[in-house]
């Protein structure tokens, strides 16, 4: 048997809902999870950030509940709640005392059967402020705040479901009406393109009792609409693409991307070992040669981003010091990345070590188990997926990571976006 | 089931007790505090060390210091370089973090609870015998460095750290960015990082914590057997009174020509952690800022579309600490949300909290404590908390029947000697030639602009 063991029930409602339940009583809290199958990558031209701007509609109340009720009922039960948006999906979760488990179920299934009869233009036009807000915030008023979209552009073609961000334009955001709200709706949040987990402490012989009695009668919808663009690209980008930038920041940065399968292609996993190798832990390789040993670098980072539509990319950057140039930090980066093709056993080992203590770590939390198994069923129908997580990640060698190296962290896939500090060389 | 009534909240299932794990306590021969919390979920452990070696105990010419000798054990050991140290830990899937706050520095061990064994020996080695090679030093401190030019051109450290200076006393290390400055940073070298770890990386008045499916038994002898011959107690810390830097209240415009928002912080001094008024303040502080639903938030935010969100809140610290709202803004409205923000303190000092409003902020407080415990990580933070300000054994323990006590009368005499908009200091971090006048058309008091460095 491997280290995780975690137990787990799926079932589905007559409306299609996919729910899985996994029990666990050691603590008396439980964690409601919902992942709806719409994220960025559903919007159409001209409404870039519509997803996102509508999961904040779903705390403007609904049928039964009023605008912030959500909120100030989880609240005051002693529970915790948000959502995020992402390319491929919008997850909604609270994590709360296991009495209150009821409350939650209430409040996700009056939000996803009927939350139009709640919405109106006042409630929009608040929601588009914060929105905007939290764009300025996170974005636009932050040093390299723009590098996700202009990283984006160079990697994925524009009719490529992720040539734009998450967040979208302040234009578009302007642009949504009451109308797109309603639609978008009707569209994507119905059972059949959802999931709902149920993770920690609750009755094991009325749970479903109760989920059926909340979800159970929410109308099956349409099928989802297909993605707009075109997913389909190369493997590879097919040349070095760059986008250089000088700008009011502190110091020089490089931000390097390659295309990778998709999340659900076999070849996924090896890249996340890969990046792993390079970029997890102080004794990964670019930690040690470019921050430890070449001092190139203040700070390095890297991520294999789980995307589903066609392509998915893998992620590394690196911050320089100042007055330092920024191609020399590029040349470094370039050369470490590619230095991969000489990946031995033992990078591979500790790297894999590592991802394994950090997943059973983050599964120590119900609302963090409740996500991945919201996840797994979504993208794979297959929720024990999670208990087979280290053996795949044990299954990669560092032959695949060297093969993996070669054929895909070259100079013919390569978007760069270099940051060069305004006043310095 | 049939005829759900979907027009009101169901009613709540039975109710589950929660009680904080199990803590016992030992103490080696040597002055060690042990604590060891059983929780037996997951195979999982985090063990971490508290020293006194924190940046209050230095003076402004050696700001930073402390944090620098907590980022540069990483460097290595006698025994082991710190690339070697590194892969010793990750081969066995272990990770250390080195922290320094205020208070002390703490290096924390989180591994699989079969690996406990050799990932507590590597700690010990990386905090009783660092080496402090010169290139991992310099290195260490050009990343501080760095860091401190970072900070200069965010906006939100760069409005924390002005609304610190603003706050304190010249003379109060809470004055300062805890990673000291330029000119504190750059001369220090090996040998300052020697004379600092011998005098204060010691145990006394510090603590191991340790938390998994662990014996306290076996982790008393696994800690005498890293830990045995660790002695000594850590020089004595700077002395110092916590003193606002003013009592008038006074706006500081610090200009970031360009920005499309503007960072606000509005603060004063506050309270120690160990000053009676917690229970209240945390009560007060949640239904004024501390959560989702609270008053700045729902105004600001749910209601005037301001920002994406706002937060209040007390950091109480060994000998005193601040009180501080913060939140980002539109440019265009940023006068507006400064008004918006004293209207609400002025409105709950004069007014008090509704009793509905305190017995909400008392159900969140109490019901969350379950979900803030869940990890191993997470108890031995609390534990650890116990260790660095001095709390009592049941502190946690009892901590949420605390809450629950507090009274409305309570939580508005706390309110009123602990929130004074009156001393405020407001910090607005901004494009001053967009935002400056209307700020000061506001008439809350002087209005200096100042530019980032300032």
């Amino acid at each position: 048997m491997g280290i995780l063991s975690v137990p787990f029930e799926r079932r589905r409602l007559g409306n299609g809902l996919r729910v899985v339940l996994s029990h666990d009583p050691s603590v008396p809290v439980v964690a409601v999870n919902l992942w709806y199958g719409v994220g960025s990558r559903n919007e159409p031209e001209g409404r870039t950030g519509f997803a996102h701007l509508f999961e904040h509609m779903m705390f403007q109340g609904s049928a039964n509940v009023p605008k912030n009720g959500h909120f100030e009922l989880v609240e005051r039960a002693g529970g915790t709640l948000n959502a995020t948006t992402w390319y491929d999906r919008t997850n909604y979760f609270e994590s709360l005392p296991s009495h209150h488990l009821e409350l939650a179920l209430w409040l996700e299934s009056d939000r996803m059967g009927w939350m139009l009869p709640a919405l109106d233009q006042k409630k929009l036009d608040n929601q588009r402020d914060v929105v905007k807000n939290e764009k300025r915030q996170r974005y636009d008023n932050q040093p390299y705040g723009d590098w996700d979209e202009r990283l984006q552009r160079l990697v994925f073609p524009p009719a490529h479901p992720y040539h734009h961000t998450v967040i979208g334009s302040m234009d578009d955001l302007d642009a949504a009406t009451l109308e797109d709200v309603a639609s978008f709706f009707r569209a994507f949040y119905v059972p059949s393109n959802a999931v709902l987990s149920v993770a920690g402490d609750f009755d094991p012989g009325r749970v479903m009792d109760q989920v059926d009695a909340y979800f159970g009668e929410i109308p099956s919808g349409s099928p989802v609409p297909p993605l707009p663009g075109d997913p389909e690209v190369e493997e590879r980008i097919g040349g070095t693409v760059r986008d250089d930038v000088v700008a009011d920041v502190p110091l020089p940065r490089v931000i390097m991307a390659f295309r990778i399968p998709p999340y659900d292609a076999p070849g996924f996993t090896t890249a996340e070992v890969a990046r792993a190798v390079l970029g997890t832990g102080r004794a990964s390789r670019l930690y040690r040669r470019l921050v430890r040993e070449r001092r190139a670098a203040k700070e390095v980072v890297s991520y294999a981003f789980p995307l589903l539509s066609g392509a998915s990319m893998l992620l590394v950057w690196a911050t320089g010091y100042p007055g330092k140039p920024v191609a020399e930090l590029e040349a470094a980066l370039g050369e470490e990345v590619q230095g991969l093709t000489d990946a031995e056993d033992a990078e591979v080992q500790r790297a894999v070590a590592v991802l394994e203590t950090d997943l059973v770590r983050s599964l120590e939390q119900v609302g963090h188990r409740a996500d991945l198994l919201s996840m797994f069923e979504l993208y794979f129908s297959d929720p024990g997926r999670l208990n087979r997580e280290v053996d795949r990640l044990r299954s990669v060698s560092a032959a695949d990571v060297r093969r993996f190296a070669a054929e895909r962290l070259g100079a013919d896939n390569r978007a760069v976006v270099t940051y060069r500090p305004k006043e310095a060389p | 089931m049939t005829g759900l009534d979907r027009s009101r909240p169901p009613d709540e299932g039975e109710i589950r007790n929660f009680a904080f794990p199990e803590v016992e306590r030992r103490t080696l021969a040597t002055g060690l505090d042990v604590r060891v919390a059983r929780v037996s979920r997951l195979p999982v452990v985090s063990a971490s060390v508290f020293m006194r070696a924190g940046e209050s105990a230095l003076g402004e010419t050696s700001a930073g210091l402390a944090v620098l000798a907590g980022s540069a054990l990483e460097g290595g050991t006698a025994r082991r370089s710190g690339t070697d140290l590194a892969e010793a830990l990750e081969r066995i899937g272990a990770r250390l973090a080195f922290s320094t706050g205020w208070e002390g520095t703490s290096v924390s061990l989180s591994c699989l609870a079969e690996r406990l064994e050799a990932g507590l020996a590597l700690l010990a080695e990386a905090v009783l015998e660092p080496d402090f090679p010169e290139a991992e030093v310099a290195r260490s401190r050009d990343q501080q460095l760095a860091g401190i030019r970072q900070r200069l051109k965010d906006p939100a450290s760069l409005a924390a750290d002005a609304a610190a200076r603003r706050t304190f006393a010249a003379a109060v290390p809470y004055a300062r960015r805890l990673q000291g400055t330029e000119a504190s940073v750059t001369p220090l070298g090996r040998s300052h990082l020697h004379g600092w770890a011998d005098a204060c990386f010691r145990p006394e008045r510090g603590g191991l914590v340790l938390a998994g499916d662990v014996d306290a038994d076996e982790m008393e002898r696994l800690a005498d057997t890293c830990f045995g011959g660790w002695t000594g107690a850590p020089s004595a810390a700077h002395g110092f009174a916590v003193e606002p830097g003013t009592r008038e209240r006074r706006i500081w415009v610090v200009d970031r020509p360009g920005s499309v928002q503007s960072e606000i912080r509005v603060s004063h001094v506050g309270v120690s952690r160990s000053d009676p008024d917690v229970f209240p303040l945390t009560v007060l502080n949640t239904l004024l800022g501390g959560a989702f639903t609270s008053r700045l938030n729902l105004n600001l935010r749910e209601r005037s579309g301001f920002t994406y969100g706002v937060r209040s809140h007390f950091a109480m610290r060994g000998r005193g600490g601040s009180f501080e709202v913060q939140t980002a803004v539109g440019t265009d409205v940023t006068a507006a949300a400064v008004r918006e923000i004293l209207a609400e303190l002025d409105g709950l000092v004069s007014g008090g909290p509704t009793p509905d409003e305190v017995e909400a902020a008392r159900d969140y407080i109490a019901g969350i404590f379950p979900l803030r415990l869940e990890s191993v990580g997470q108890v031995a933070d609390l534990v650890l908390e116990q260790v660095v300000y001095g709390l009592e054994d049941d502190y946690h323990a009892r901590y949420r029947d605390r809450i629950r006590s507090v009274t409305p009368e309570a939580a508005w005499d706390a309110a009123r000697r602990h929130v004074r908009p009156g001393e405020a200091q407001i910090v607005v971090v901004g494009d001053a030639t967009a935002m400056a006048r209307p700020v000061e058309a506001l008439a809350l008091g002087p209005v200096e602009v100042v530019g980032p460095g300032d």
